[in-house]
């Protein structure tokens, strides 16, 4: 039987209790309580808060992400450390209360496999139809639980938030993955039942902006950029839209169809599949190379991007060059279970 | 007590001092932490422990004191030189539009619209010098639009810091403890005729019209009804702030570029990242300190600090751009490095004379760096050899040439 503390950040009145085992993030999510944070695997960081009393257990925070030096001067990350005693905590990064954004909290859901299809090379569209609806934003991600193990895998929403009660996830099968090759390339069928928590994340476009915007994809990185152009078309939430997906050859790309029709129902829309190991009658080359060739100047656009880190990376430094501000540029990226297992260890 | 002084600090000269500091420097710290100087006429503390103690015995042991050359600059009373009462209530002049809950109030609406325009006057040209085109421009405009100098323009501040700059370090003395170049000054001279000559009809204006400006807050702040704070107490506090306030925040910020200049993955790092900007600033601060060697104290009794006698009435320079680089608190202290763990630094100084604007300064500079970044994400070095930089009293790159793609 595990203990629980009464947690809560400094400048709201609010709290919440929070069992000695789970991570104090976690609590204030389910609690309705926002704040900032992105992979809640304990790399990124985004989620540090500073201890102002009470007693924190960091449990497998990784030195990489808190340094001795933070940890001495009572940082913790949120989605790692656990409380032995009543907490009041305070964000390292700024609340904005006033931004506008409608936080949905976190919780747990099941659901039922309702389409298991094999979409392009290594890839699958998995849709679970939920037993009770998940509100989320554009972008955000649910974790998905392995049956029989305490295993969980993050997958990005690919559908658009107005549709609660069906999430389309877009699968990459990992080689010896447990999650993928072990199940859901393996055993998973249609009727199967699922258990998964969301939403999770901080990765979207939530309001609207006068800006046009640039969306970059790698692989099955477009699953949260499907979802956000469906919601950004419907609630006209940015004068113009570019996409980018890229693949190596044609085997990888993936809803092709789909985002033509878009781009014929919707003028401010424009999609931009990119090969770089394969001649056709499309762009040709990596994908951030073709946005150099498109766009002279960035200035005054935002972009997101999801994918492997590398293309990220690629992506953030060439909008760079054609001078975006970083502030607008948003990304999320991969983060499979080798790199999450390498971060804390 | 001159004769008692080793070779290598006998003969070391204002030039080589102010060409690079940092190993006549580094060898006082190991050998001679509290040592006269005979080229300075003084005593200099170099390591941090030597400047904090002596520092932090203002109004006890030491009390605040500016260099001969210094004093010839500002004349009498500058804030820097001024102690117990007088110095209270200049400091209760200066120091209230420069409380952090003040400045958070203005600095922004101040600082953002002039680092725009003077991004919007290059950042298409695709390569520029920060330094003369942007850190002192915007440090200069800033604070002069705070002090109520907007029709003094831009250059003609630059010109006046640079030529206070001259006369203030202008400290070599010869073997009689006379100056050793007169001539030195007449830079100063020149510059502080000009500015009485435009700023006394704006005492005359603000004298009878009040405003917000920070030297009409001067004139009218805690004086009786009917009266105002006699100019002869302003205008040294006015050269003052027109060197070291005009000056230091533009050698801070040309010292934060050229830091990172040298990391370019931290660099890269900052621009993704502008919350990152404050800890870039602290650590250009600690690694090339604006105000390298430029205030002093004077020891209002006879010590005897660790060895080293010091009669009644010694000055000692307090030399913080040594101190931030005191191997015992910072490893490879000569490296620009953001991930450095944070030790506070004393580029801001120490004591009761610490300076007063530290908030406003490096919130200026993070505007003005977060618009920089914000305008050219792309920004890259503009040459393969080293920056040049100069200053022993005052120190900061000389350029901070750069280029990015339009």
């Amino acid at each position: 039987m595990s203990d629980t503390h009464e947690i809560r950040i400094s400048t709201l009145e609010k709290s919440t209790s929070c069992s000695d085992d789970q991570p104090v993030l976690e609590s204030f999510l389910r609690e309705g309580i926002w704040l900032p944070h992105s992979c809640t695997q304990g790399t990124c960081g985004t989620c540090k808060m500073k201890v102002l009393e009470g007693e924190i257990d960091h449990r497998d925070s990784s030195e990489y992400t808190l340094t001795p030096e933070e940890r001495d001067a009572g940082i913790a990350l949120g989605c790692q450390a656990t409380p032995r005693s009543s907490l009041v905590l305070e964000p390292v990064e700024q609340l904005d209360p006033d931004d506008g954004v409608v936080r949905h909290p976190l919780k747990d859901v099941t659901g039922t496999v309702v389409t298991l299809d094999d979409i392009a090379r290594d890839i699958r569209r998995l849709v679970v139809e939920l037993d009770e609806p998940m509100n989320f934003n554009a972008g955000q991600y649910a974790e998905i639980k392995v049956p029989g193990t305490d295993v969980t895998r993050q997958y990005s929403m690919a559908n658009p938030p107005s549709q609660t009660d069906r999430l389309e996830f877009h699968i990459k099968r990992t080689p010896g993955g447990i999650a993928t090759d072990g199940w859901m390339f393996r055993e998973m069928q249609r009727g199967d039942r699922v258990e998964l928590k969301g939403p999770l994340g901080d990765f979207g476009m939530n309001t609207p902006q006068e800006e046009p915007a640039i969306l970059i994809a790698g692989g099955t990185g477009l699953a949260p950029l499907k979802s956000i152009v469906q919601h950004a078309l419907a609630d006209e939430l940015a004068p113009q839209l570019y996409l980018y997906q890229g693949g190596r050859t044609r085997q990888d790309l993936y809803d092709t169809e789909f985002f033509h029709r878009l781009e014929q129902q919707h003028e401010q829309f424009t999609y931009r599949p990119c090969l770089s190991e394969q001649e056709w009658d499309g762009a040709t080359g990596m994908v951030t190379d073709a946005v150099l060739e498109d766009f002279t100047s960035c200035k005054g656009l935002s972009a997101y991007l999801c994918g492997p880190p590398p293309m990220v990376e690629a992506g953030v430094k060439a909008l760079k060059r054609r001078r975006m501000a970083p502030r607008k540029i948003f990304r999320e990226e991969f983060l499979d279970a080798s790199h999450t297992a390498a971060a804390v260890s | 007590m001159t004769t008692t002084s080793p070779d290598w600090i006998a003969d070391i000269t204002m030039e080589e001092l102010e060409q690079n500091p940092y190993p006549f420097y580094e060898r006082l710290r190991t050998e001679a932490p509290l040592a006269y100087v005979p080229a300075l006429g003084c005593h200099v503390a170099s390591t941090k422990e030597m400047c904090k103690r002596i520092a932090g015995a203002d109004d006890g042991d030491f009390e605040g004191v500016i260099t001969p050359a210094g004093r010839r600059t500002f004349g009498d009373p500058a804030v820097l030189d001024a102690n117990g009462e007088q110095h209270d209530e200049l400091r209760a002049m200066v120091d209230p539009g420069l409380q952090p809950s003040q400045v958070d109030r203005y600095v922004d609406g101040l600082a953002r619209p002039i680092a725009r325009r003077y991004l919007e006057q290059f950042e298409n040209d695709g390569h520029a010098d920060l330094v003369a085109q942007f850190c002192e421009p915007v440090s200069v405009r800033s604070l002069g639009d705070l002090m109520g100098l907007q029709s003094v323009s831009s250059d003609k501040l630059r010109e006046w810091f640079r030529k206070l700059n001259v006369s203030f370090t202008n400290a070599g003395v010869d073997a009689d403890g006379n100056f050793a170049n007169p001539d030195g000054f007449i830079p100063g001279d020149e510059a502080k005729a000009e500015i009485r000559e435009i700023l006394d009809p704006l005492l005359d204006k603000w004298t009878v019209e009040p405003d917000d400006s920070a030297l009409s807050h001067w004139l009218h702040d805690g004086m009786p009804e009917g009266q105002v704070r006699d100019r002869e107490t302003i205008y040294p506090n006015v050269f003052v702030y027109l060197l070291g306030a005009m000056q230091e925040p533009g050698h801070a910020m040309a010292s934060t570029i050229a830091g990172l200049l040298t990391r370019p993955d931290q660099l890269e790092r900052v621009i993704d990242d502008p919350s990152l900007i404050r800890r870039a600033i602290t650590e250009a601060v600690r690694w090339t300190s604006p105000i390298w060697s430029a205030t002093a104290r004077r020891s209002t009794k006879d010590l005897t600090i660790d060895g080293v006698e010091l009669p009644a009435g010694s000055v000692v320079m307090m030399s913080y751009g040594s101190a931030n680089h005191d191997e015992n608190d910072y490893d490879g202290p000569s490296r620009y490095d953001l991930d450095r763990t944070p030790i506070p630094n004393l580029a801001f100084g120490a004591g009761k004379h610490a300076c007063a604007g530290t908030y406003f300064a490096t919130e200026v500079v993070r505007i003005g760096l977060e618009e920089l970044f914000e305008a050219i994400p792309n920004l890259e070095s503009n040459t393969d050899s080293e920056t040049d930089y100069w200053g022993w009293g005052f120190r900061s790159p000389l350029e901070v040439p750069v280029t990015w793609e339009v």
